[in-house]
């Protein structure tokens, strides 16, 4: 019995019980469905433990040396490569990752980007803190999930933040107050108290409600009587009255809030309104924390800021990095690129079709362990270990805490790392000359 | 009083006393619904069963508590195991939400197992063992996002 981190997502829970002889787990303790699920994909029926290349049109099994040769050819005749995905994977081979592209000049960018986007950057300018779990724990008396169905995309945060007993709040669930702003019924209010509220918006109007309670916090009774974006007018006092009484209220901003929308600065909007609320606040704080999906979604834009002192995406020219407002939508959207490296992440199938069919026109070079629509279309696969699970590795938590995790079991086949594929391309390429 | 209200109130005084003397000893468990005659006749069938079923437990016949726990529904999340407050007394680890120790203290009355919540003893949950208004506890029920807890005599 061996205490272990969860890789199902970015909350990397680490009171985890496996139980193992080395080659299978047998048993996993404490861990929800989903982590479940993550440890059970070592024996899923979706592994992949070969390498395959395309030839006449169909995927074929391959050996390494051959697929390894195949992708620095590949690699060799790009002019404009992306690398994208590496939010499945560790540090260390997000690090090689941006090594790989500095050697071939490539653009670089993580899932993270397309759904938290600039958001850290803002709140970090506009002096607005990111709360940690412990913290939460231990101080929070006011939980707001705004456009997050934390109940199915992070299973047990809930359990953590809102039911746990933590120093201050010894009494636990009671003490604290929860307020769900959602279009839908999520499964997370069934979670809510009688003291609690929750609040049904209309889809796509929060940037309305934002803004009204924003001309509410300078000037009292600003709210239109018949409410707005669904919500009625004492309603939205309630929210404010709660937010601006919360001795330490954290809001949880999830995919709802998250996915970029055209013309419209929700973000920013919700910063600002974050700000104002703080400035009238008497006993407390209003902090913010970020709903993640893949478990090291907020490592990447840390091994960058380490690297070229910037979050995000990372272009690189002339072996130099070079300042760019683009990101992997419009690189996709241009048809700025020439090949795609793919590291952990199913691109086909998560980007609308307008993106993905142009993807699919270039070559995919895809480095992962399971099956996917991207698989079925790539040029080459390399699969690689579970990380957290076949190899150990740092990541970072949803609030930016790095966690280490530890290797479990052997990876079958004797597959290589996520980090050792993409070490080996380097050294590859760097032996074959040329580019 | 809720009991009274399902009684036939003409005070025909068959069982002996008024309508509301019946209700009070049906209460503390001197007589049983059968003992009114009227009661038993059609026109009050409804009424007869809902004042059987609100007597449940409390008459003669000894109910058993059982906690089901629909493992289709549940996701693991471990709020169950959060929540409880015997859990919280007796594995520390539960206060700040995290999973107890394994192997399971004595007490523990859930725990979460290949991702799906398990019941392990009923013997310490509070409905069988607190006094007073402790015995209703009913949180682990109320706050599943899943609805997966059911609380049940039978
Ligand atoms: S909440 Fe996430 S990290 Fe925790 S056990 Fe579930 S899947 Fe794993
Ligand atoms: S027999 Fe029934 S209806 Fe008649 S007085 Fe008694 S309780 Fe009331
Ligand atoms: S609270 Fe419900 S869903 Fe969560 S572990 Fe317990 S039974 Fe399962
Ligand atoms: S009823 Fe209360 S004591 Fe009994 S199992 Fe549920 S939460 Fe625990």
């Amino acid at each position: 019995m061996k205490r272990s981190v969860c890789s199902g997502c970015s909350l990397l829970c680490d009171d985890i019980m496996v139980k193992s002889d080395g080659i299978y787990i047998d048993e996993v303790f404490g861990a929800c469905l989903k982590g479940k699920e993550k440890f059970d994909q070592v024996t899923s029926q979706n592994r992949i433990l070969s390498p395959l290349i395309r030839k006449d049109d169909t995927l074929q099994k391959a050996s390494w040396d051959e697929a390894l040769q195949r992708t620095v050819d590949l690699i060799k005749k790009s002019k404009k490569p992306l690398i994208y995905g590496l939010s499945n994977s560790s540090c260390e081979a997000q690090l090689k990752g941006i090594e790989l592209a500095k050697l071939i000049n490539g653009f670089i960018d993580s899932n993270a980007s397309i759904c938290q986007g600039k958001v850290l950057d803002n709140a970090v300018n506009s002096g607005i803190t990111l709360t940690t779990i412990t913290e939460i724990i231990n101080k929070a008396d006011l939980i707001l999930l705004w456009g997050s169905n934390a109940a199915e995309s992070i299973p047990r945060l809930l359990n953590k933040v809102l039911f746990s007993r933590g120093k201050f709040r010894m009494t636990g669930r009671e003490i604290k107050t929860l307020i769900i702003i959602d279009p839908v019924k999520t499964a997370s209010f069934n979670t809510m108290g009688v003291r609690d509220v929750a609040l049904r918006i209309t889809p796509g109007k929060d940037i309305e409600l934002i803004k009204v309670l924003k001309e509410e916090c300078c000037a009292a009774d600003s709210i239109p009587s018949e409410g707005v974006a669904g919500l009625d007018k004492d309603d939205m006092k309630r929210l404010l009255q709660h937010l601006s009484g919360a001795e330490y209220g954290v809001i949880f901003v999830g995919q709802g809030l998250l996915t970029p929308q055209k013309n419209s600065n929700l973000i920013n909007e919700l910063l600002e309104l974050v700000q104002m609320i703080n400035i009238k606040q008497e006993r407390g704080r209003i902090t913010l924390a970020m709903m993640g999906g893949h478990f090291n979604m907020n490592g990447f834009d840390h091994v960058a800021l380490s690297m070229y002192g910037k979050r995000g995406n990372l272009h690189f020219k002339d072996n130099q990095i070079l300042e760019t407002d683009e990101n992997i939508i419009s690189k996709i959207e241009n048809e700025d690129f020439d090949c795609s490296i793919f590291i952990g992440t199913d691109p086909i199938s998560h980007f609308p079709m307008s993106l993905s069919s142009k993807l699919a026109k270039k070559p995919i070079i895809l480095i992962d362990n399971r099956n996917s629509a991207t698989l079925q279309l790539a040029s080459i696969v390399l699969p690689t270990t579970i990380t957290g699970i076949e190899c150990s590795g740092l990541a970072y938590r949803l609030d930016h805490i790095p966690i280490e995790l530890k290797k479990i079991i052997n990876p079958p086949s004797k597959i290589p790392t996520d980090e050792e594929i993409l070490n080996q391309i380097i050294q590859k390429l760097k032996s074959d000359g040329g580019n | 009083m809720e009991l009274y209200k399902y009684l036939p109130k003409t005070n025909c005084k068959l069982c002996g006393k008024t309508c509301m003397a019946f209700a009070l000893d049906l209460l503390q468990g001197k007589v049983k619904a059968d003992d009114c005659p009227p009661l038993l006749e059609p026109k009050y069938k409804k009424q007869y069963e809902t004042l059987k079923e609100l007597l449940g437990s409390e008459e003669g016949v000894e109910k058993e508590l059982r906690i089901n726990v629909d493992t289709d529904l549940c996701d693991g999340c471990g709020i169950c195991v959060t929540i409880c407050p015997v859990n919280a007394r007796y594995c520390p680890p539960s206060l700040s939400g995290k999973a107890p120790d394994y192997p399971p203290e004595k007490h523990q009355l859930f725990q979460v197992k290949g991702g799906k919540c398990e019941l392990l003893e009923l013997k310490y949950c509070r409905r069988i063992e607190a006094e007073g208004r402790e015995r209703e506890c009913r949180v682990c029920e109320t706050y599943c996002p899943r609805e997966a807890v059911k609380i049940e005599y039978v």
